[in-house]
């Protein structure tokens, strides 16, 4: 799928998703999974060292690595939104 | 989650909705550990996550990762991580503490026996979300003088086997160790045994179902009302001693799993004027 395409498709299905989504079929629906998960990249390897940072959470409060990190490990999850 | 942080093993989640959208949504769902904003997508981005498909004039999904988990060690590093392509599956966290973590496998166990063995059959959890994957154990104990077989078997005999089925049920993947090849003089053959005990590992798949009886998804699964189920099964094997086989056997058991509802976007707080 070319940029092009991806971007309409992207497009097209939350604007019909806005106006209630009974149109979505899904032959639409797979392409839209498609169009997210071209070239997906899963970030770092076992055993590498993951980025630091440095964000604050729901209740405003500042979080490293480190703070987060519990004796044994620590689960770490990118979810895509808690909005929608 | 408990599980997780009963094994000294932290939890939080990162997107890139505000603090205040976060906010929203850890209450709703009584979420006690950090949902951490990361508006701008600077984190997602240097994980190397960063979704390149959502163009930057999309404004509900630029800036999204491809979703995923990573189980990061205390030195920083990462230990295993369990990315999905599709919405419709995702690990449970009690699988992640069965496949890392020693110990508990779980308490939502059964036991059965026959007049050759006793088994236990365990599944991680048993509360679960549509699509989700649940960590399966099967303990098996044989009496002295009996053993059971694997495969690869000629016909005749019968393999040791778990079966899994019910609503709930999508399918099980089971790994059984290695068996040990055996002479069995009065059969006049040497076939795949297991003898002692046995210990099989694996995931049961729970159907995935909507969030609602939403027309166009249903095409990929039926919705599922959430609420108490039984995941039914049987364990079958075939007992043989030194002199005599007995005919394959199949011994039921039941074990309860409490489908929750799918998790719908955040109901949003209205304005105060």
């Amino acid at each position: 799928m070319d940029a092009k395409t991806k971007a309409s498709v992207l497009h097209d299905v939350i604007r019909r998703f806005g106006t209630g989504g009974s149109d979505i079929t899904s032959a639409d629906w797979e392409q839209f999974v498609e169009a997210q998960n071209d070239g997906f990249q899963t970030g770092p390897e076992m055993g590498e060292r993951v980025p630091g940072f440095s964000l604050s959470d729901q209740n405003d409060r500042r979080w490293t690595l480190n703070d987060l990190m519990g004796p044994k490990g620590l689960l770490l999850v990118f979810s895509r939104s808690a909005d929608w | 989650m408990e599980k997780l942080r009963s094994q000294g093993v932290n939890a939080a989640a990162i997107t890139y909705d505000s603090p205040q959208i976060l906010h929203d949504f850890g209450e709703a769902y009584k979420i006690e550990y950090p949902l951490l904003s990361d508006v701008g997508s600077k984190v997602i981005r240097a994980f190397g996550i960063l979704n390149t498909n959502i163009p930057e004039d999309h404004e509900m999904m630029y800036g999204m990762p491809w979703p995923g988990d990573y189980l990061i060690a205390p030195d920083g590093t990462v230990r295993d991580k369990f990315f999905l392509r599709d919405y419709q599956h995702r690990p449970s966290a009690s699988q992640i503490v069965v496949r890392h973590f020693d110990g508990d496998g779980g308490s939502n166990t059964v036991n059965v026996t026959a007049d050759q063995l006793s088994a236990a059959i365990t599944l991680s959890t048993d509360r679960c979300f549509p699509g989700q994957e649940i960590a399966v154990s099967l303990g098996i104990k044989l009496k002295p003088g009996w053993h059971i077989y694997g495969k690869p078997l000629p016909d005749r005999y019968r393999a040791t086997e778990l079966i899994l089925h019910g609503p709930l049920v999508e399918g099980l993947a089971l790994e059984f160790p290695a068996p040990r090849p055996m002479l069995l003089k009065a059969l006049g053959e040497t076939l795949p045994v297991y003898e002692g005990e046995v210990r099989a590992l694996g995931k049961l798949g729970i159907k995935w179902s909507p969030p609602a009886p939403v027309p166009f998804l249903e095409a990929f699964g039926k919705w599922i009302a959430p609420g108490a189920y039984k995941i039914e099964g049987e364990l079958h094997f075939q007992p043989c001693s030194d002199s005599i086989c007995e005919l394959p056997q199949a011994v039921k058991f039941e074990l309860p799993m409490q489908l929750e509802a799918g998790i719908p976007p955040a109901p949003k707080k209205t304005p105060q004027q």
